[in-house]
């Protein structure tokens, strides 16, 4: 139904789009996710050429949008479009909102504008409101009416840019549960939108977009439970890290815990998980210490808000060393200690590389 | 509750201009009691009032160079400044002055009239033919006895009645260019018609073209201007013959000759200052009265403030149309992205709100529709139309842009292309929104149409310089045309008021609802 080539836009020098080809079939429901100013709403808004792509081409049922002879208001029709903002006409009350499209439009008659419009409310749970102007209507009530509007001109495909985001959160299921019903009628929809339990459930497809691109796309179960891709992998466990590089023995130790303390503060997490962090890392810088001189150490402490999980992540350069592998220690107290608080210890070597994976117990 | 206060502004109007009005009297006798006027010598230190462009404007600033000289546009004005105390003495043709005296008792002669000097109607200097038509008309009258019965008539009889002239338009109109207020034996206004010595032979002399004529009333300064540049076929004046005005037009025969007179109140002139001066001023209500029967009532005078209304209401009509259209095309061609379009657009606004209305009325009338012989109603519908245009076209692009963009957009994403958003969605939103200011915008415009006049338009204010010219009352027929205003803008109130409600649209459902 929808087919995207190499889409590309640009704002003077600024590249929003970068190369998107992809497809939507009919009756599909695809979320658009990805973290702010990553090109989510120019994507859905070249689709209808409510931004002028810079370069690629879209057909719409076959036909080439950006073909000069297109009659795009016609494609436009039946492409319609939920923005962030609702947009509802200001001067017209919610019934005619509503019929405003269908009797200027496709000419359609009042009187059967009117009764199909009536319907359409009812379906959003507004009829009563018919008579109101947007003004007097909360945030939630004018997005299921926007909704309604754009079902009145019985579109074969609706873009939603961010229609949750302007709301307050008490508003947002009444609205999600109309493009629920929606998805379940069989609507064809592209829904940008930050509601990632939302997202998951509604949807058949999800594109993951990051740099101007789709970074990764697939079934919901892929992209939330099992993303491959790194950067997706961040954005769905929603991944905070902190790094601190090491190049002498004679380091600020003291300096190196202070900002631990003031990540985890940030990250709100459990005082004990903290000092088992603190116990941990010191305990390994123990275990670097000799070697410190010749190589540098790159810690890093990752923790994902969505699943909080902790990890620590050491990083060297060189021959192969695990330190947790040394032969030549006093003691093994060390490695007691790290090994009661962690649950996962991963090493690799690869490229001249170690990596040293640490996954605290929960 | 707003009618009241209406009302109430009204009264405040009245009590606080009447004590004025005797202020000024007042001090109009204190400043004339130093010394009484005795000769003309004496005019050299006083101020003097005088037509703008007339011979006594010469003669006054040549005769009197330390005198202080002020130039009126029209003979009333010169009247009104001697009676209201703002000059001392007045110069004007010694044959009107004679009449006016007549019938003003407060005002005396200095002296007897001087610098003579003949008198006739003005030519186009490239219309030789119709120059030498007048002259062969003027020697047909004058042999035929008309012409002396003429001036038996007008200006030793006394009879002030026209005699029937049919002036059938066979071969066209001629245009006449005239000052309606220069004063018996003359002109004058009566019953809403010209009346007078030039009347009868201007319009003698269209009856011997065989045309019908028209009278062009205008300020006496544009009258050569306007005969230059072919306004006015001839000037019917009685215009002194001046070497300096025989460089620009061709003088007809002279019909008349007359004298300047020096005037001033009779208590300030040392001939009068024997009579007695005690006179019991009428009371309040009597001179209300009596000023309402000589300004409104005699001589049909309703007539005229019913005309100057009826073309002030039109002009001010036609004008707002012409503006609000103006105003959208200026406003498109100033949003539009193409430089070609919005940069004129830009010009036009800077030029049309930084210079005066009344220069660009002028202009128009004198320059660009110079050779055109174009009603100066229309001339002053585009004038007044393109300087409201130039305001409405801010004011709708300020309206425009203030509506948010997401409305455009909704538009354009339901399948409207961009005219019809433009129409169905942002249109009714910035008709609402400007709707405020634009009133303003229009009773301005109102207000602003007081100075057609300036074009030989005669509008409402143009009828209150004929009536004050005729009963020298500056108060009353002021007074009456401020309120005349006054209505007019407080109907264009609540009209737009109206307007105002019905295009809201919870108006509309509340009457809906009702229905």
């Amino acid at each position: 139904m929808i087919k995207v080539e190499n889409l590309s836009k640009r704002y003077g020098d600024l590249v929003v789009l970068k190369d998107i080809s992809t497809k939507i079939k009919k009756g599909e429901v695809v979320s658009i996710i990805g973290p702010s100013g990553t090109g989510k709403s120019t994507f859905l808004r070249c689709l209808n050429l409510l931004d002028e792509p810079s370069g690629g081409s879209i057909f719409i049922d076959g036909e080439n949008i950006l073909d000069k002879k297109t009659d795009v208001p016609k494609i436009r029709q039946k492409m319609n479009m939920v923005f962030q903002s609702f947009n509802l006409f200001s001067h017209l009350s919610v019934l005619e909102n509503l019929t405003l499209g269908p009797i200027k439009l496709k000419g359609v008659s009042k009187k059967e504008a009117d009764k199909k419009s009536m319907d359409l409310l009812k379906m959003v749970g507004l009829a009563e409101k018919a008579e109101n102007y947007p003004d007097e209507l909360s945030g939630g009530q004018k997005q299921r009416v926007a909704i309604a509007r754009c079902l009145a001109m019985e579109p074969e495909i609706i873009l939603f840019d961010e229609p949750t985001s302007a709301l307050d959160p008490t508003m947002v299921s009444e609205v999600l549960s109309v493009i629920r019903r929606l998805a379940k009628d069989g609507m064809t929809m592209a829904i940008v939108t930050h509601e990632m339990a939302f997202a998951r459930d509604v949807s058949n497809r999800v594109f993951y977009m990051d740099q101007g691109l789709i970074y990764e796309e697939g079934s919901p179960k892929q992209i939330f439970d099992a993303p491959k891709k790194d950067r997706t992998k961040v954005f769905i466990n929603r991944i905070r890290n902190f790094i601190f590089k090491i190049k002498t023995q004679d380091f600020d130790f003291y300096a190196l815990n202070a900002e631990i303390e003031v990540f985890c503060e940030k990250q709100i997490i459990q005082k004990i998980m903290r000092a088992n962090l603190l116990r941990v890392v010191e305990e390994l810088l123990i275990l670097y210490k000799p070697f410190l001189n010749k190589i540098e150490l790159e810690l890093e402490i990752a923790h994902s808000e969505k699943t909080n999980q902790l990890t620590l992540i050491c990083q060297t350069t060189g021959n192969k060393f695990n330190p947790l592998d040394n032969k030549d220690l006093e003691d093994d107290i060390g490695l007691k200690i790290i090994n009661t608080f962690t649950e996962v210890r991963e090493f690799k070597w690869a490229g001249n590389k170690n990596r040293l994976e640490l996954l605290f117990k929960n | 509750m707003r009618n009241v206060s209406y009302i109430k502004i009204f009264f405040l109007m009245l009590f606080f201009i009447f004590p004025l009005q005797s202020n000024a009297n007042g001090e109009a006798q204190s400043t004339s009691n130093t010394k009484l006027i005795s000769s003309l010598d004496d005019l050299k230190n006083k101020r003097i009032g005088v037509m703008l462009g007339s011979t006594h404007d010469a003669f006054a600033h040549k005769q009197y160079p330390q005198a202080e000289i002020f130039q009126y546009k029209g003979p009333a004005d010169v009247l009104l400044g001697v009676k209201s105390g703002k000059t001392d003495v007045g110069i004007y043709n010694s044959v009107s002055l004679t009449e006016i005296l007549k019938i003003d008792p407060e005002l005396g002669l200095i002296d007897k009239p001087f610098e003579f000097s003949p008198v006739g109607f003005g030519f186009n200097k490239k219309n030789i033919e119709l120059h030498s038509q007048f002259n062969a008309f003027f020697k047909t009258i004058k042999d035929n006895g008309v012409y002396e019965d003429m001036i038996d008539r007008w200006t030793k009889k006394g009879i002030t009645d026209m005699p029937k002239i049919d002036t059938p338009n066979k071969n066209g109109i001629l245009v006449a260019g005239h000052v309606s207020d220069g004063g018996l034996p003359f002109v004058t206004l009566r019953n809403n018609e010209n009346v007078g010595l030039n009347i009868e032979l201007a319009k003698r002399f269209a009856a011997y073209l065989g045309k019908d004529i028209r009278f062009d009333d205008m300020e006496f300064g544009g009258l050569i201007p306007a005969l230059t540049t072919g306004k006015i076929d001839f000037i019917a004046v009685t215009l002194m013959f001046t070497e300096e005005r025989k460089q620009k037009i061709n003088f007809g025969e002279p019909y008349y000759e007359i004298g300047m007179s020096a005037f001033a109140l009779k208590k300030n002139i040392a001939s009068y200052s024997h009579e007695n001066q005690t006179t019991n001023g009428p009371t309040f209500f009597t001179s209300i009265l009596n000023s309402f029967q000589s300004n409104i009532i005699q001589e049909k005078r309703y007539l005229l403030i019913l005309d100057g209304l009826k073309t002030t209401i039109i002009i001010s009509i036609l004008a707002t149309i012409f503006g609000t259209l103006l105003g959208g095309i200026i406003c498109f061609l100033r949003m539009s992205k193409n430089k070609l379009l919005n940069i004129p657009a830009k010009i036009y606004i800077s030029i049309l709100r930084g210079t005066p209305v009344l220069v660009i009325l002028m202009i128009i009338f004198y320059v660009v529709f110079a050779s055109v012989n174009i009603n100066p109603i229309i001339v002053a519908t585009i004038a007044f139309g393109m300087n409201c245009g130039a305001y409405a076209a801010e004011i709708f692009r300020s309206g425009i842009e203030g509506i948010e963009k997401g409305q455009m957009e909704a538009g354009i994403a339901m399948g409207f292309n961009k005219i019809k958003t433009f129409i169905y969605i942002i249109l009714p939103q910035t008709v609402r929104r400007i709707l405020p200011i634009y009133k303003g915008e229009i009773i301005t415009l109102v207000k602003m149409t007081s100075i057609v006049g300036y074009i030989a338009v005669q509008d409402l204010t143009k009828a209150s310089d004929i009536i004050r010219s005729r009963t020298f009352d500056a108060f009353f027929p002021l007074i009456m045309i401020a309120i005349l205003y006054f209505l007019i803008s407080l109907i264009l109130i609540h009209i737009l008021d109206y307007l105002e409600k019905i295009t809201d649209p919870k108006y509309k459902r509340k009457a809906r609802l009702k229905s």
